[in-house]
């Protein structure tokens, strides 16, 4: 039997996949049926009737069996007595549909006069005017006079806080139960459900905080009216007078794609400023969804406290100076310099990156380069056996399996833990293997909580395992048995309880398991199998892949020389041996990885924001923001994705490429460039894995499904389709040539003792960028030290606890839970380091 | 605490479930009984004994007229004014029933004793005017037997002893083990 099925609808005659349902089918040649409640990301119920079409089906004679066959020879069609929902039913071969018959249009008037009955008509005022499809398929459909009388109107609340970054208009409601269907079978955060019965019905949450999802400014896009809005965006603008500029995610490794709408306004002097995020669809990387940190983040873009100008210290004092001034006193500063070392942070531009790179091996002669906050290896063992080119998640299920290590992916990647639970609900095999159990934990077929200390060794031995069939009947071998066997394999890393040399024996333990050959294949080189690494900014990978990193040059090459690392540079700020730092986008001062600039002869930042590093260096370059400039980040896939710039550059603010490049002009690094594409042009010959790309291919899309955007946007919701650019992945070497095992070395780490400090991730941890967006602030996660009754003799729940670590001393509320394992501490709300951190407790008198 | 409190008898509600939130309107009932009524502080103990948001537990509360999410009196009468049997008076016998008592409908006497509810079918159409009190229905009413109900109720009152028990009530329509 053929998988796909033939039948027509208004005369188109199509073939689709067995089990369609009709509304998408009649979607996916252009024709479209009306809808409220239904949406192809979720489950059919057919709730609001609105997609009522004609279905008729092949009539055969019940003696014979055989078909009937009207006198013209075309078959018989009966088309029964009513209409029928078109978003539940399933296609039939033979089967015709007509959407435009006066039975069917007629329904459709008789069904928004329904809506419209306890509907205010209070468009003018509602942020869904001009992009509403209630809105929209009343002046289709719809009869423009109502019979009902105007004071029988039910009347509601208007402004109920779901939360705080939700709000939601009762009387707009029309219990489509989207949002509900969407927090239960997306998101499996339940807290949206409906209260009470019949024209009481209502939308409620008691979740505490209300609304309490990482996910809840998706349900206003797919809400098909003004119920659901944004606190973010809120009464700001009407639709019709936004621009959309394509952007891509600067938040975290998943490099969702996005779409920034703006508007000039008359309190900014004119310009354009950020009124909402929204998603853009890219079905390999984030569907039609965000998450409430990539859709509110933007605020520190408009922030008044932005750095506007270059700055230089005189007389002990910053003051503003030229851009010529200060870049002249740079180059010359670094020149004259005993020794010189690059940092930088990990959500830069690829071209920036490789700006750094070519203005400190070309330039200054130094492989001095490396970034701040180093917490996570294998960039390396990633470019040989990461996830290969052209893979889907969403292509994961029975069969296949997924193996997720040391990350907490729902805190630190949450689009890669949705689309991993997807997986596992379509019935692909996830297992999970951390130091304390995490949201993925429930969904997963095998939860191996291994004692944090010894995740690596749990890895090692259940790659021993996989190798030699064993008849072993522990969960281990059970584990090793499903990831082997199964068709399509992905490994994901990260670095939670981790130190940085742990990430680099993981990376390479899970390489050593996908390339087991598994009759005659192993998990790498192929679509849907190998290694993702969960970075912890948007563009670590674009870090590793240009050379800053001080023994790899762009294209993974080995440097002649190995340069200062990191922690090099920061014993060599305080004992005086490095004589000159430059730090780009990262504040190593208010990370605590420097008490202070040390003996530093020289401190050149280049930054948005006055931090703690700042304030204490000699020269100030102002960097333009993400949604200023243009350029490109490549996500934890690899995935090569071009953003666009969507406001005009706070101040006398350049690209962070462009300064590097004109200091690098002046230091003889070559010519300045003076355009991104180009730059992206030059970084295409060193890094050899770019090659082939460039911002005309990066920009190339292609037909997705489901079809979102345009006039319908009661179908997919109000993400942007994608006319910008899809990205591309490269590809990994595994894909052209055959990866030996990598060699395991046996190393122990030592640790001191004392509590093992486990950093564990928060989605709103406090940061430079995510302190100053306003919706957020009430939602930033608490600081708090998860531990063990066993270790937690002198203290209770609530204490308040000084945390000491090498790094850093945080005040923090104790809990005291059995959830973490005897000699452990979890640290949650900040930025610390793992691993190889002690804790060092005390209690503080109230 | 109900979860400390019944331990034992939670834990045998949960057990005749394949699927542990199955036990969500069994423990909701129990949970009423205890507190009176269910509120938001019980709600939330049954979402977190069952691994369900609250939001999901407060969703049943309000689909189902049986649960009060507002403190109630001891008796509360739930009179059926559907289609069927206000064609039969009940819209009357309401207005006689709180006027009887000085109270509007959701409100509850003074002395805390009853309150009036309207409710939807109770699928008693052919004897009303009808109303539930405490799991029991009272038909085919009428003003006298409205005051006889009222006398009997403060007899009990006073007296102390318990009209019924509405755990035993519930009891008596759980599925036994085997049954």
């Amino acid at each position: 039997m053929s998988d796909l099925v033939t039948l027509t609808i208004d005369g188109t005659e199509l073939s689709v996949p067995k089990g369609t349902r009709v509304a998408d089918a009649a979607k996916s040649v252009g024709i479209d049926i009306p809808v409220f409640c239904h949406h192809p990301k979720l489950e059919p119920v057919g709730a609001c009737r609105m997609c009522l079409v004609e279905i008729g089906m092949p009539m055969r004679d019940r003696a014979t069996g055989e078909p009937m066959l009207n006198e013209d020879g075309s078959p018989k069609i009966n088309f029964g007595r009513g209409l029928q929902t078109s978003c539940t039913a399933v296609v039939g071969e033979g089967m015709v549909v007509h959407t435009d018959t006066e039975a069917v249009t007629d329904v459709r008037g008789t069904l928004l006069e329904f809506q419209l009955v306890n509907h205010p008509l209070d468009c003018p005022i509602c942020d869904k005017g001009g992009e509403c499809p209630l809105q929209n398929l009343v002046m289709d459909h719809g009869k423009m006079e109502s019979r009902v009388y105007f004071e029988d109107k039910r009347r509601s609340d208007k402004h109920v806080s779901l939360g705080d970054l939700i709000f939601l208009d009762r009387e707009r409601c029309i219990q489509c139960a989207r949002c509900i269907r969407f927090q239960d079978e997306v998101a499996d955060d339940r807290v949206l459900q409906f209260h009470n019965r019949g024209v009481n019905l209502e939308i409620v949450t008691m979740s505490d905080p209300g609304f309490d999802s990482y996910w809840s400014g998706n349900t206003t896009d797919i809400c098909p009216v003004g119920a659901l809005t944004t606190a973010d965006f809120r009464f700001g603008a009407r639709p019709w007078e936004m621009t959309p500029s394509a952007s891509i995610c600067s938040q975290c490794a998943v490099g969702c794609n996005m779409t920034v709408n703006t508007r000039r306004e008359a309190r900014s002097g004119g310009k354009p400023v950020i009124k909402r995020i929204l998603p853009r669809q890219n079905e390999a990387v984030n569907e039609l969804w965000l998450c409430d940190k990539g859709r509110f983040t933007h605020d520190y873009v408009a922030s008044p406290e932005r750095l506007t100008s270059p700055m230089m210290r005189k007389d002990g004092e910053l003051v503003a100076v030229s851009w010529d001034e200060a870049l002249n006193a740079a180059a010359e500063g670094l020149q004259a310099a005993s020794s010189v070392a690059g940092l930088a942070g990990q959500r830069l531009s690829n071209e920036d990156y490789f700006m750094l790179q070519k203005l400190f091996r070309k330039g200054l002669k130094s492989g001095n380069l490396d970034v701040n906050n180093r917490q996570i290896g294998g960039g390396d063992v990633v470019a040989q056996v990461g996830i290969a080119a052209g893979s889907d998640l969403q292509q994961l299920g029975k069969g296949d399996a997924i193996l997720v290590v040391a990350s907490d992916l729902h805190e630190e990647a949450p689009l890669w833990w949705l689309r991993v639970k997807q997986a596992a609900d379509r019935g692909a095999a996830l297992v999970v293997i951390n130091g304390r159990s995490t949201r993925l934990s429930s969904h997963a077929t095998h939860n191996l909580q291994a004692d944090s200390g010894d995740i690596v060794a749990t890895v090692r031995q259940l790659v021993s395992m996989a190798k030699v069939e064993t008849d072993g009947t522990g969960a281990l071998d059970a584990a090793a048995e499903t990831l082997i066997t199964a068709n399509n394999l992905v490994a994901f890393y990260g670095y939670e309880g981790l130190s940085y040399e742990e990430t680099e024996s993981l990376a390479k333990a899970l390489a050593n398991l996908l390339l087991i050959q598994m009759d005659g294949e192993p998990h790498v080189g192929r679509m849907n199998n190998g290694l993702i690494p969960v970075w912890p900014y948007a563009n670590t990978q674009g870090a590793w892949d240009m050379g800053i990193h001080p023994a790899l040059l762009p294209s993974y090459k080995a440097a002649k020389m190995t340069g200062m690392d990191a922690v090099a540079m920061f014993a060599g700020a305080a004992d005086g041996s490095l004589d000159a730092l430059y730090v780009v986008g990262a504040d190593p001062i208010g990370d605590g990885w420097m008490a202070d600039r040390g003996k530093l002869g020289l401190l050149i930042v280049q930054e948005l924001f006055m931090t703690k590093t700042a304030v204490t260096a000699d020269i100030i370059f102002p960097a333009q923001s993400w949604a200023e400039r243009d350029g490109t980040f490549t996500n934890g896939e690899r995935r090569v994705q071009r953003y666009y710039p969507a406001i005009r550059p706070a101040g006398d603010s350049r690209p962070d490429w462009q300064i590097l490049s004109q200091l690098g002009e002046r230091v003889g690094a070559g010519k300045a460039e003076t355009v991104t594409s180009l730059v992206f042009r030059s970084l295409t010959k060193a890094a050899r894995q770019y090659k082939g790309m460039d911002y005309r291919s990066l920009g190339q899309v292609e037909a997705q499904w489901p079809v979102v955007g345009g006039d319908d946007r009661y179908y997919g919701g109000n993400a942007f389709a994608n006319t910008a650019g899809l990205g591309k992945q490269w590809a990994a070497v595994a894909e052209s040539k055959a990866v030996k095992q990598f060699e395991m070395d046996d190393a122990v780490s030592s640790r001191e003792d004392g509590l093992l400090l486990i950093n564990a991730a928060s989605l709103y941890t406090a940061g430079t960028l995510i302190d100053k967006s306003a919706v957020l602030a009430p939602r930033m996660a608490k600081i708090t030290l998860t531990i063990n009754p066993v270790d937690a003799t002198a203290y209770e729940d609530g204490d308040t606890l000084m945390v000491r670590t090498d790094r850093v001393t945080v005040q923090a509320t104790a809990v005291v839970s059995d959830d973490v394992m005897v000699g452990t501490a979890v640290l949650r709300g900040v930025k610390a380091m793992n691993g190889t951190a002690v804790a060092r407790l005390s209690k503080i008198k109230e | 605490m109900i979860a400390e409190k019944y331990a034992k008898e939670i834990e045998g509600i949960i057990a005749r479930y394949p699927s542990k939130k199955s036990a969500v309107l069994p423990l909701m009932h129990l949970a009423q009984r205890e507190y009176g009524y269910t509120s938001e502080s019980a709600m939330k103990e049954v979402a977190s004994i069952l691994d369900l948001d609250p939001t999901q537990v407060l969703s049943l509360a309000g689909f189902y007229t049986m649960f009060y999410e507002e403190p109630v009196g001891k008796y509360v009468l739930e009179i059926c004014n559907d289609l069927a049997c206000a064609l039969r008076g009940a819209d009357e016998f309401v207005d006689m029933a709180c006027k009887k008592l000085d109270i509007t409908p959701e409100e509850t006497t003074d002395d805390g004793l009853f309150t009036i509810k309207t409710v939807m079918c109770l699928g008693a159409c052919d004897r009303a005017p009808m109303l539930q009190c405490n799991m029991s229905f009272e038909e085919n009413l009428n003003e006298e037997k409205f005051d006889a109900l009222l006398g009997r109720l403060r007899a009990e009152a006073t007296a102390g002893t318990p009209s019924f028990s509405v755990a035993e009530k519930m009891a008596s329509y759980a599925v036994k083990d085997g049954a």
